[in-house]
């Protein structure tokens, strides 16, 4: 990047008429030549993204239903479609419940995936080798592959789970279970799935900020005596923050934003109390046909998100001045 | 030499810990795999086998048979494949303009690619669905296709853009000084050497593409035109499901992206950073 980018000031400072050619000022076709070779993308990104992204936005204003979608005839809604979603009985419990199962995720995912790194750290070369490629085998089976493995896990009277848990004698007969049957159950299944498949992505990562670390930190530590426990809050905390920090943004929006796992597993139900704001707008929209409240919704969640990660989208559009 | 009784404990301990987490973490695509090579019905028994003994293919052939499967399995490929291909030209032409010239719009560019990059692709849903509806494309491998590139341009772009600074703009000006085209210089020296990020971002292209589940499940209306995901999902909600041809099903599905991930694991962290990380 920066030799790039630096090279045409330099050539600015250097005297007119010096050695080297002025190449990046052709005439012409070749002027026009990068804004040719950006054409596809931005159509491209134009198109279905940038629009849609707008579109979304205004879909949020109108009374946008079945009429609507037949008729073509649109009249606008006000705050109407905010107005009907927010005031929804069921409003305050889909937003706890995505918040509290979105923290579950990510509290889980992360310490689980911390200690994972801090463990492979530790092994010998063989065994990290194991570790990090039963990590991989979780982490590229598909979500849609792994919910209807996750299904025939824990399937009543035939799942290995169930059968295994009656094994051990601590928790009674639970071969007959129907995990996606209550509330708790259904979110602990979706949970373990997502954790399972969440957890690869962020052990890998820390493993390779670890490793960063230089060793010499660690003999200064050990000759002043430090232990395991201030050695880890002294240096190794300090020195992960940075991908700490980028690792639990991604989880938040990634976990925030957990659809296919919980579709297929619960379907949001029984009787929608697994129904989280991913959901919610997809039956607003896709279900009810209420392509106006889907959409309050789902901007609703977009702004949701867009706060927590304010920070962090700061930095990266701040990081924009030098790219 | 003998290790201090403390040290070996330690490691000991240490060892058994990594056995369990790796047991845990294997056993469900263990799992899978296991149900797949039992024999056809011999998976419905009280007490579960814990080897594919005697192994067998009856649910493969079981689910490769099932309606639908064969061509949904095309569908997936042929969508897939563009997806892939497109992103691959498409980025490469924006990540050359990019690094190659300075421009007006270009920073503008850059920052609104990084921020089209956090959009949750869940509210994206609903515009996309009304939009293809009015232009009549609902149900149409392309409006499929067009959606997937859209959504692996944006990480697509900012890898192969982080390729392409590594070259040194040197090389290019010894072929412009013997007198080669911008095109030529693209074709014959830029692009065999992004070639490593070229493999990285379409694997990250074909694994977008080939596991989305949510916009194939809303966009395609019946089953001729699904991909592989929704036929997965429609076979598991039908009554009495056949778990055996299903799991089968869904190693076959598995398969491909396992592989994938196998090849390129020494990449995979650093090329899963570079589009997020920025330094």
């Amino acid at each position: 990047m920066t030799t790039l980018i630096k090279a045409p000031r330099k050539r600015a400072a250097a005297p007119q008429g010096a050695a080297v050619p002025p190449r990046r000022r052709p005439r012409g076709r070749g002027r026009a030549l990068p804004y040719l070779l950006l054409v596809p993308a931005a159509a491209v990104l134009g198109l279905v993204l940038g629009y849609p992204l707008v579109r979304v936005v205004v879909i949020s204003f109108q009374d946008y239903g079945l009429r609507a979608l037949f008729t073509g005839r649109i009249t606008w809604a006000g705050w109407a479609n905010y107005r009907t979603v927010l005031d929804d009985a069921q409003f305050v419990p889909v937003l706890l419940r995505t918040v509290g199962f979105c923290a579950a995720l990510v509290a889980g995912t992360l310490l689980i995936g911390l200690a994972a790194a801090l463990m492979m750290e530790r092994l010998g070369p063989r065994m990290r080798t194991a570790v990090t490629l039963c990590l991989i085998a979780a982490w590229a089976v598909p979500n849609v592959a792994s919910s209807l493995v996750w299904q025939w896990l824990f399937q009543p009277v035939y799942g290995v789970v169930n059968w295994m848990l009656t094994q051990t004698h601590l928790f009674g007969d639970l071969t007959q279970r129907d995990w996606s049957g209550s509330t708790y159950s259904a979110f602990l299944l979706v949970w373990l799935l997502v954790v399972w498949q969440s957890v690869p992505f962020v052990a890998l990562t820390l493993y390779a900020g670890l490793s960063q670390i230089p060793r010499t930190y660690y003999e200064a530590a050990a000759l002043d005596g430090a232990g395991q426990v201030t050695v880890f809050r002294v240096i190794t905390l300090p020195f992960l923050r940075p991908i700490l920090g980028l690792v639990t943004i991604l989880s938040v929006i990634w976990d925030f934003n957990v659809f296919n796992q919980l579709w297929i597993l619960t379907r949001g139900g029984p009787n929608q109390s697994t129904t989280t704001l991913p959901i919610w707008s997809f039956t607003k929209a896709f279900s009810s046909n209420s392509f106006g409240q889907g959409a309050a919704v789902a901007v609703v969640s977009v702004l949701l998100l867009l706060a927590a990660s304010a920070l962090y989208v700061r930095r990266l559009v701040r990081s924009g001045e030098d790219l | 030499m003998s290790l201090p009784a403390a040290v070996r404990a330690r490691r000991i301990g240490l060892n058994t810990a990594a056995v369990l987490f790796c047991a845990v973490w294997i056993f469900p695509v263990y799992w899978m795999v296991n149900t797949a090579f039992k024999p056809y019905g011999d998976i419905l028994k009280p007490t579960p086998g814990f080897l594919p003994f005697p192994f067998s293919l009856s649910n493969f052939d079981d689910a490769v048979h099932k309606s639908g499967f064969l061509t949904d399995l095309a569908n997936s490929a042929v969508v897939t494949c563009s997806v892939v291909l497109l992103a691959i030209v498409v980025a490469f032409l924006a990540a050359s303009a990019l690094t190659r010239f300075r421009f007006f719009g270009r920073r503008s560019f850059l920052v609104g690619v990084l921020i089209v990059q956090m959009v949750p692709t869940p509210a994206l849903l609903i515009p996309i669905f009304l939009s293809l509806k009015s232009a009549h494309m609902l149900n149409s491998l392309f409006g499929l296709t067009l959606t997937y590139l859209a959504l692996v341009l944006p990480f697509t772009i900012w890898v192969l853009r982080g390729f392409l600074q590594g070259i040194p703009v040197e090389l290019e000006e010894a072929a412009m000084v013997d007198g080669a085209s911008r095109m030529r210089i693209i074709r014959t020296i830029l692009l065999p050497l992004v070639l490593p990020g070229v493999i990285a971002t379409s694997v990250f292209a074909f694994i977008t593409a080939w596991n989305d589940y949510l916009f194939a499940y809303v966009l395609m209306k019946d089953q001729s035109h699904y991909t592989l995901p929704v036929w997965l999902v429609s076979f598991s909600t039908s009554a009495g499901t056949d778990y055996g041809g299903l799991i089968a099903a869904s190693t076959l599905f598995a398969l491909p992206v396992v592989v994938f991930f196998m090849l390129i694991q020494r990449r995979l962290v650093a090329g899963m950073t570079a589009g997020a990380v920025k330094d």
